[in-house]
């Protein structure tokens, strides 16, 4: 019987600068068209070991390696990387920063050019990898204007170029707008079906569930707790860490008490209509003179509005975030912030109103202290020291971060880090808070909390959020906008907006099996809810 | 997101009708020969050639625009700056001809404001416009010019190592990437009422003013990289010697450029060790002062 491609026996690792094991005893086997899904928190392991397989470790990262990876047989520990990657491809997270080459040709061709082969077989090769993918179009394109699904196949391209047997995909939806993530599932199903081995580290787990995975690999502490069937996986794991189908979630829940109602914007109840906070009056900008991105937006935020932005990659919806803050200007009509033009104030003065919180908390930390960090907002807006004292104490405690305060925040874990980023705004006694992507680089438990506890702060009187997650619109958000080509395409409640499933996947948006759900049980429930929640209706 | 670089493939673009290698030779040799005058004579040719490059190379005023303009501004600000305090030439003249002195009807602590336009001063100004005028409209024009996708063969062909080569390649790639999470930066800070435009104080004062800028660029930077350095490794970088896909042709127009560009560079030397080029008044000037 011919070796598997992939074994993996009592594996353990132990960054070098770290005391506790990052990953201990793996044991497991992966064979030919198999595609196993890798799943599991943050900090769970997940990156470790798929470092161990590719060998980045114990090359690029220094550690105590015990254990062994064999390929086909072979022993990887002697190999150098340039024969591991001939084996093993890998797609990390964010293809951004894996694409190295400014042409679609010269991105494809990179690894293979790195093995010196001789020019005519790697144009060849090439041409194969971009045809298996489907994207020989691109060839000849830069790699600016590829949009998140075409990035992630080029750079999927750059590996298979490279023939190997075994492809890593570390997190390849991380990125992508639901149907581009679709179209990156169906690619990896299709390699899989012909013979290649797919190892898939994703948090998206119900997504990847669409592609019928032959096994499951469910990781926690450094250690496997499930490997097994895709039926075994949702017996075995928590709800609450793992995001399973809305109907697996529904019959677990059932067994549990019902799940704490989450009052929303408590800050805003109470306080009754209000002018509009924000109003786009016809709102229209271009980066270049010529070229219009975003065209005639109207619309007003109110007091209360939890509104979701939702959209492709690339539809205009940060950059039309950004004119509420008066980071950017129109070019024709106005944005109102309190009823005052964003021409005639400076962000500093719309930031006492309006908070944004950018996707990314390593774009603005930079203090030595949590303390300074938050008191920076409040600072520039000429706060008083007394005030500024009581606003970064008030803050800790609302995000739950109080014994951090004299920490330097790039110390701090990625989700502590984004309640950091939160805080900064908090602080500022900001009434309206905007976050764009607020779950990326999250697992599911940590962001579902995060949400849960940004919605129920006092402080704020209306919230609104850019994500891919319909899933976060279905829970979270009482208004949701779709934003495409620059234009506001729908703008409404969420069971109006998000039942028109054509409108949604005319705008690469995906109905979830929580949206279904909540469609089904809406003339009971009367508003959309967790899957908890519908456990117990 | 990865940043548009400003490259385009442009109709009829005298500049792009060159082997980019050949290109930058005659750049080097360019900017090396501008810098060895300070006479207006010696300097128009060289801004008018600049000129020529600029109007045959196809880029379009609105693409050049926001550029240019801080540019020939820069340029132009140091110009008057060097004029208006008399500093910077005065190792050039030792004699000054008066045209006209302002003086203020008014004194601080006894001295009085006093701005002298001098012919020498008025020259020397213009001849400092025209020398870094010339080589900054030659250095703008290369990111619109020369295809990205070359530099790493472009620096090969230039004799580097495959290493040194690419890291220019890469260099160039990541460079509007760095400005992408530098505006970002900027844009988070603006967004917690950070105000670069009202600084104040003194120079180490506005740098510690800048770390909230900083320090995030560079700690993005950090992390940016060690991606990078991954996706490198993962798929065989700098295991031995590579194969460069593109292929670069240098035709006969090529080496002519390289050779009046060599040949210009060497003239522009022996003018100079003869000492020919150096600062020069022009006799019309000199009689606006009556001299």
């Amino acid at each position: 019987m011919p070796n598997p491609p992939l074994v993996i026996e009592n594996l353990s690792f132990r960054y070098r600068d770290r005391q506790e094991t990052a990953i201990r005893n793996i044991s497991f086997e992966a064979q030919p068209g198999e595609v196993l899904l890798i799943a599991g928190a943050s900090g769970c392991g997940k990156t470790t070991l798929i470092r161990c397989i590719n060998g980045l470790i114990p090359r690029s990262y220094k550690g105590e390696m015990t254990g062994s990876v064999r390929v086909f047989g072979e022993d990887t520990s002697t190999w150098k990387l340039a024969q591991i990657s001939q084996k093993i491809g890998t797609v990390l997270q964010d293809p951004e920063r894996q694409i190295l080459g400014t042409k679609v040709l010269n991105e494809v061709a990179f690894g293979l050019e790195n093995l010196g082969l001789p020019r005519d077989e790697i144009l060849e090769r090439v041409d194969e990898a971009l045809r298996l993918l489907k994207i020989f179009h691109l060839r000849e394109r830069e790699t600016f204007t590829l949009s998140g699904g075409e990035k992630q196949k080029v750079a999927l391209a750059g590996v298979l170029a490279m023939r190997p047997s075994i492809l890593l995909l570390d997190e390849p939806l991380a990125s992508l707008d639901p149907a581009s993530a679709l179209d990156a599932l169906d690619t990896a199903r299709f390699l899989a079906d012909q013979g290649m081995t797919i190892l898939m580290v994703e948090h998206r787990v119900e997504d990847v569930l669409r592609i019928q995975p032959e096994r499951v690999m469910f990781m926690s502490g450094g250690e496997i707790r499930y490997l097994g069937s895709l039926s075994g996986l949702s017996k075995v794991v928590n709800y609450r860490e793992v995001k399973l189908r809305a109907e697996e979630i529904v019959e677990r829940a059932r067994q549990d008490p019902p799940p704490a109602e989450i009052r929303i914007l408590p800050g805003a109840a109470g306080k009754g209509e209000s002018e509009a906070l924000v109003k786009f009056e016809d709102v229209a900008f271009g980066y270049e003179s010529d070229v219009e991105v975003l065209h005639g937006i109207n619309l007003e935020i109110r007091r209360g509005d939890v509104i979701a932005v939702l959209g492709p990659n690339g539809a205009g919806k940060t950059t039309f975030v950004k004119h509420a803050i008066g980071l950017l200007k129109p070019k024709r009509g106005r944005v109102l912030v309190n009823g005052r033009d964003t021409r005639e104030s400076s962000v500093a003065q719309i930031a006492s109103t309006l908070g944004y919180v950018f996707q990314s908390p390593s774009h603005m930390l930079f203090a030595p202290t949590v303390r300074e960090e938050l008191s920076f907002g409040p600072k520039n807006l000429r706060h008083s020291e007394e005030q500024i004292e009581q606003e970064v104490k008030e803050a800790l405690r609302i995000v739950n971060l109080s014994d951090k305060e004299q920490d330097p925040p790039l110390a701090l874990s990625f989700g502590q880090q984004k309640r950091v980023s939160i805080a900064a705004i908090l602080a500022m006694q900001s009434r309206i808070l905007v976050m764009d992507e607020p779950t990326a680089g999250q697992d599911y438990q940590n962001y579902m909390n995060f949400m849960d506890s940004i919605l129920q702060l006092p402080s704020f009187e209306a919230i609104l959020f850019i994500t891919h997650d319909v899933d976060l619109a279905v829970i979270y958000a009482n208004r949701v906008l779709i934003v495409n080509d620059g234009r506001l395409i729908a703008d409404g409640k969420p069971q109006d907006v998000l039942r028109d499933f054509d409108q949604l996947k005319a705008n690469r948006l995906v109905p979830t099996s929580l949206l279904a759900l909540n469609l089904e049980h809406f003339p009971a429930t009367g508003r959309f809810m967790k899957a908890e929640a519908l456990a117990h209706i | 997101m990865l940043i548009p670089w400003r490259y385009r493939k442009r109709e009829n673009s005298f500049i792009q009708s060159f082997d980019p290698r050949a290109w930058l030779i005659f750049y080097i040799c360019f900017l090396f020969s501008a810098l060895a005058f300070w006479d207006m004579r010696f300097l128009l040719p060289f801004f008018a050639a600049a000129l020529f490059v600029l109007f045959t190379s196809g880029v379009k005023w609105h693409e050049i625009r926001r550029a240019f303009l801080f540019i020939v501004g820069f340029v132009f600000f140091f110009a008057m700056l060097t004029f208006l305090t008399g500093r910077g030439g005065v190792e050039h003249y030792t004699e000054e001809h008066l045209i006209h002195r302002f003086q203020a009807s008014f004194s601080i602590l006894g001295w009085v404001p006093t701005l002298d336009i001098t012919v020498e001063r008025v020259v020397y100004a213009l001849s400092q416009f025209l020398r870094v005028g010339s080589m900054a409209i030659m250095t703008i024009l290369i990111p619109y010019s020369l295809n990205p996708a070359l530099y790493g063969i472009t620096f090969k062909g230039l004799g580097l190592n495959d290493k040194f080569a690419y890291a220019m390649d890469l260099t160039m790639r990541f460079i509007p990437t760095f400005a992408r999470d530098f505006q970002l930066t900027v844009d988070a800070q603006r967004a917690r009422g950070y105000e670069l435009e009202k600084f104040s104080g003194g120079l180490i004062e506005q740098v510690r003013k800048m770390g909230p800028i900083f320090v995030p660029v560079v700690i993005h930077a950090i992390i940016g990289s060690e991606d990078i350095i991954d996706a490198m490794d993962l798929r065989a970088f700098g295991v031995g010697p590579r194969t460069w896909i593109d292929v670069l042709e240098r035709k006969q127009r090529d080496r002519i450029l390289i050779g009046f560009g060599v040949a210009l560079l060497v003239l522009s030397l022996a003018l100079g060790i003869f000492g020919y080029g150096g600062f020069w008044v022009p006799e019309t000037f000199l009689r606006l002062a009556g001299g």
